[in-house]
């Protein structure tokens, strides 16, 4: 294919973005969308898993069947639930806010669930041995001990929403996301980096207030007005949800023709390729950034700006690199690959920085003590020393990456979710529903594969950021 | 979309649809009027939500015939509009002539108005200027770009035209989706697909607007002529607003309407049928789309 000079000349029409203070003025609209939904979202979100995480924290009757049904939602594609919510609700936030809303309550009950699991359990005894019912066990106890982990985990959570609620739009969730499309779509690039450029700041933003917010947990109270007002004014009209259950009705049985079945195989293998390439790649990426970006390994003059660097590759979803690539490289899995791997390097570029950081010193001060230079240094001490750290964390950038494989799909890069997407297109919604279960199904089997992996190996913490995006 | 307009919206919800029914039925004309017409436009023609200003002439124009406010709302893809007019967040839709046969045999969607050259529509296939390919047998084994999936005249009749001339577009082509007719176009004209096919008009406004060199792009086949774009209502919406539409549209003229008439890209409009789009549906059937 003549293929690298177009995308170069491509990349080109992407410049300057197009900072004209009357686009930036009528975007406000848009980030108004983009924000209300995310945060009315999370305040539904929170209220409703609160209750659901405190019952399994105290061990229910049933608590095992909840988590399962909790695990098997959160396993459902956060794109499939918003394309779902747009069939049932229609165009607009309140599609993008029933879909959050439903992805994190499920998140967000069973990771409240283990945090409560593990409160000190002196303070829990004492008060059961009082004979106080379970709900005050909770009341006085479980959430008076963890509301700092609490809040502390919630506000990763609504981080990670935010980047959600733009992929969200760009299936008709409203927003920065439905604006992205559109102009991906009319070829109008310097627009798509004006509205990049824009959740970049946004990111980055919610990054800097939620990092104060966690010294003082209870000022992220006073997001709750402004969340219940988006809640309000966006959360869709009850006779919606008729018209819902009938759609749902019309999805069932599930079903695949024989050449659906011949290809099944083929497109299984392709996700799967997606995740892995992508991940080896972001791993790649991660390795010399992590290490460029290590505070006492790395001068700050190169530090700080790949720092920076790695933010802003975080700070866009995988989606939104998909839709770029597959608007300008083309159709395929070469663009999936790079849209994972591109997040991915961000993602994993800043862990194994924190995991270089973490190593003993001792070893390192020795080697050090030599008079070697800094990258023999790293070669010899911080790099051996970290690979257990850097392993845990590309395994589970591997699971979350299979994920994120269906998702790069539905936007074009092929495999399963392409499949998916196209049935769902076309209406055939039972060939869609067929395809969305055999897609969960293989996320839950590699979540399962992957928690006993990590059990096996005793690998059980994970980062906070890490534990909100599972 | 103004939050004002949301928050109408919503609060109609959260009364119900029976309360709001019965008070349509009782205020009449009164409450109709206060309430904005929800018109779905066509994605395909790359439009977003802030761009939508560029419509504003269209929008002005359907407010004072229709005595009502009305929103336009750009999507991000025709199953969202088609879905739209079932979950009964639009009123009114702007669909092809493949998302109209749907729209119609699952929610009832009721054909209104279209442009006269909508009955005699036809795609184009495009390639780039030198490419070698001249006829539809020299696009076997080639990279080629299709529009949206749902397009009639981005998907369904090209796929029908090269299956007509010996061409498997499932195994004998490498096929994409741009998902937008300027994006095939342009697609073509960067070279990332050797060729495409598009809706005549959309590629003429293109190259009238400077958006496209046809000395770069040029046409190598022309499809046979079918029933392409139309005006559609909810099952639901009055007979009197049907109406009211059918005469705002069909009373466009060149001489007094060219602003809202280059927005439609179109110079006429007539009553559009639903017997016309028969034969459009064996060809959807065949080509399993439908």
């Amino acid at each position: 294919m003549d293929g690298l000079a177009s995308t170069l000349g491509f990349i080109a029409g992407f410049f300057p973005p197009d900072l004209s203070p009357a686009y930036l003025l009528a975007l406000a609209g848009p980030v108004l969308e983009t924000l209300g939904m995310t945060f009315g979202a999370m305040l539904l979100a929170s209220v409703l898993s609160l209750p659901v995480g405190l019952y399994l924290g105290l061990g229910g009757p049933g608590a095992g069947v909840v988590r399962a049904v909790l695990s098997g939602v959160r396993a459902i594609p956060d794109l499939t639930l918003a394309i779902l919510c747009v069939i049932f609700f229609g165009i607009g936030p309140g599609a993008g806010l029933t879909a959050i809303a439903v992805f994190y309550t499920a998140a967000m009950s069973k990771n409240f669930g283990d945090l409560f699991a593990t409160a000190p359990p002196g303070p829990v005894a004492a008060l059961r041995a009082t004979g106080a019912r379970p709900v005050a066990v909770a009341l006085y106890a479980l959430v008076p001990l963890k509301s700092r982990d609490l809040l502390t985990y919630a506000s990763y959570e609504v981080e990670c929403a935010l980047r959600a609620s733009v992929i969200i739009g760009a299936v008709g969730g409203g927003g920065l996301g439905a604006e992205l499309v559109g102009t991906l779509n009319a070829f109008d690039f310097q627009r798509s980096t004006t509205l990049i450029l824009v959740l970049i700041v946004l990111v980055a933003a919610i990054d800097q207030i939620t990092l104060r917010l966690r010294a003082r947990p209870v000022w992220l109270l006073a997001l709750v007005p402004p969340s219940a007002l988006a809640l309000w004014l966006y959360l869709p009209a009850a006779p919606g949800l008729g018209f819902a259950l009938q759609t749902v009705g019309g999805m069932f049985p599930p079903q695949l023709d024989a050449g659906d079945w011949a290809a099944l195989p083929a497109l299984i293998w392709e996700t799967v390729r997606i995740a892995v390439l992508g991940t080896a790649l972001g791993a790649a990426l991660a390795l010399p950034m992590g290490l460029a970006s290590t505070r006492g390994l790395s001068p700050a003059i190169l530090a700080v700006p790949v720092r920076r660097l790695l933010e802003a590759l975080r700070a866009v979803p995988e989606v939104v690199f998909g839709l770029i690539l597959v608007a300008t490289a083309g159709v395929g899995p070469t663009a999936g690959i790079l849209a994972l791997g591109l997040h991915s390097g961000g993602c994993l570029g800043r862990l194994f920085a924190e995991s270089f950081e973490n190593v003993r010193p001792g070893p390192v001060q020795a080697v050090a003590a030599t008079g070697a230079r800094p990258l023999t240094v790293a070669a010899y001490a911080t790099a051996p020393l970290a690979l257990g750290p850097l392993a845990v964390h590309t395994l589970f950038r591997l699971e979350w990456n299979l994920r994120q494989a269906t998702v790069v799909g539905m936007i074009g890069a092929g495999g399963i979710g392409q499949a998916l997407f196209q049935a769902q297109q076309l209406f055939f919604y039972q060939k869609m529903m067929a395809y969305l279960l055999i897609t969960w199904v293989l996320v839950l089997l590699v979540d399962r594969a992957s928690a006993w992996t990590r059990r096996r190996a005793g690998w059980m913490e994970l980062a906070p950021e890490e534990m909100a995006a599972g | 979309m103004t939050r004002h307009d949301r928050y109408q919206f919503t609060r109609r919800g959260f009364l119900g649809t029976a309360i709001a029914a019965g008070s349509v039925a009782a205020a009449g004309p009164l409450m109709a009027a206060d309430t904005p017409l929800r018109i779905g436009m066509v994605p395909d023609a790359g439009a977003t939500q802030v761009s939508v200003e560029a419509k504003a002439p269209l929008q002005a124009y359907l407010e004072k015939a229709l005595g009502r406010p009305v929103k336009l709302i750009v999507p991000t893809n025709y199953n969202a509009t088609v879905e739209g007019l079932g979950n009964g967040s639009l009123d009114v839709a702007y669909l092809g002539g493949l998302t109209y046969v749907k729209a119609h045999k699952r929610y009832g969607a009721v054909p209104l108005v279209q442009r006269k050259t909508d009955r005699e529509f036809h795609s184009l296939f495009i390639t780039r200027a030198g490419s070698g390919i001249t006829k539809l047998a020299d696009l076997k084994g080639k990279s080629f770009a299709f529009g949206d999936v749902n397009s009639t005249s981005g998907h369904l009749m090209p796929f029908h035209a090269m299956k007509a001339a010996g061409i498997d577009p499932e195994t004998d082509i490498k096929a994409r989706f741009t998902g937008s007719h300027p994006a095939t176009i342009k697609a073509v004209e960067a070279g990332v697909v050797a060729a495409g096919a598009c809706d005549e008009t959309v590629f003429h406004q293109m190259v009238k607007d400077g958006k496209v060199d046809p000395a770069k792009v040029t046409v190598f086949y022309t499809t046979e002529p079918f029933v392409d774009y139309v005006w559609v209502a909810r099952k639901g919406l009055d007979d009197a607003t049907r109406t009211a539409i059918v005469k705002a549209f069909t009373a466009l003229t060149p001489e007094t309407d060219s602003k809202v008439l280059d927005i439609l890209r179109g110079t006429e409009f007539v009553k559009a049928d639903d017997k016309e789009y028969d034969l459009l549906r064996d060809t959807a059937k065949q080509a399993k789309l439908f």
